[in-house]
């Protein structure tokens, strides 16, 4: 039988895409994928997906609710290019027009347990004040052509970038033979 | 042959008097440690934040270690960098830590200090900035020389990493 001397491990991710906090926009969507290295292969679940448009309740102390379901499983044979979820959020602008709000990624967590992280979300920024008005006309922010690009380490030092609003995740990770591979993740949390 | 993986981000910044920053950071490890996968260095995104004033960059770290020994246990060093309208970049802040011994999730602030000079210098840094910089780096994470600075406090950087381990135990290693 394979578990005996098993050569993969298996990464679960239960989780939800809370919400998020945007003091300034209303009625955003998000979308979300999967970065991971070349020795990762999703086996199960959806690598990406669209949520809802979403606007912040009356009671403005809830900020914005996705309840979004992210059910994935990865399984890997060496924890190097550990999957990170990059999440994109998009709204209208004063003209109607779908305009990005916010990127943001983090890594899925090591440790076996539940966790509830809260990432920061950022723009790109204009190179010039011209740019800024004509792209504020138009409905054309700056963007980055391939969202996966901010989950790299190489090439961030040229980008300038305003953070603003943040997204809340609660993940649910479970792990399969990575102590029989002899990694240690310490111990399982509770939060 | 036992193995490290580091895996997290440099979260962000708190605490400098300016607002838009990037850093610059390396791993440093002794010499039984070789790097198998991963980026040793790197240098962040600027972030000027519109509605906090903590600069976020979540700049991802992936990082593959093997190692025969122990010693040289591989230490994180930060240089933060403030980058004005005019483009021109004035330092903020060094710091170090050393990277998480214990396997899990951990949430680390790193505390940074930058070099004072004289009085006359802490004068003209206040009008056109600038400041004294280290000529060596490696002070920045190693005690050698340190007697000879004079350096002031500056901010925070937060930083969140989870460490796995492999192969420790068969060592004998305990963590």
């Amino acid at each position: 039988m394979a578990t005996s001397n098993p050569s993969v491990f298996l990464l679960m991710i239960n989780g939800q895409i809370e919400g998020a906090d945007f003091p300034e926009y209303d009625e955003l969507y998000c979308k979300y994928c999967f970065v991971y290295g070349h020795d990762w292969a999703p086996t199960s679940g959806l690598e990406e997906g669209i949520s809802q448009i979403s606007s912040r309740g009356r009671d403005t102390r809830h900020g914005l609710v996705w309840n979004f379901p992210v059910e994935i499983t990865f399984k890997s044979t060496n924890p190097f290019g550990w999957p990170q979820i990059v999440v994109s959020v998009y709204g209208p602008d004063t003209f109607g027009n779908d305009v990005v709000r916010g990127y943001g990624a983090v890594h899925v967590p090591v440790t076996p347990g539940k966790h509830v992280k809260t990432i920061p979300m950022f723009v790109p920024e204009s190179t010039s004040r011209l740019q800024k008005f004509t792209s504020w006309l138009m409905g054309r922010r700056p963007e980055f052509t391939d969202p996966k690009v901010i989950a790299q380490g190489e090439g961030r030092e040229v980008t300038r970038v305003h953070s603003q609003g943040s997204v809340s995740f609660s993940f649910n990770i479970v792990t399969k033979d990575m102590k029989k591979l002899g990694y240690d993740v310490g111990h399982p949390r509770d939060v | 042959m036992a193995e490290l993986h580091i895996i997290g981000q440099i979260v962000g910044a708190s605490g400098f008097p300016h607002s838009s920053l990037f850093c610059k950071w390396g791993i440093h490890t002794g010499g039984a440690w070789r790097l198998l996968s991963g980026l040793r260095e790197g240098q962040t995104q600027v972030d000027s934040p519109q509605t906090s004033d903590v600069a976020f960059w979540s700049h991802p770290i992936d990082l593959h270690y093997a190692t025969k020994g122990l010693q040289g246990w591989p230490k994180l060093h930060l240089q933060v960098w403030h980058q004005d309208s005019f483009g021109r970049c004035e330092l903020s802040g060094y710091g170090y830590c050393h990277v998480p011994s214990s396997p899990g999730h951990h949430r680390l602030r790193c505390a940074t200090w930058r070099p004072l000079g004289s009085w006359q210098e802490q004068l003209a840094q206040s009008f056109v900035g600038g400041g004294p910089q280290l000529r060596f780096p490696d002070v920045i994470y190693s005690g050698a020389d340190r007697y000879r600075l004079h350096t002031g406090a500056a901010g925070t950087v937060e930083l969140e990493l989870g460490i796995i381990l492999r192969n420790f135990d068969k060592y004998g290693v305990e963590s």
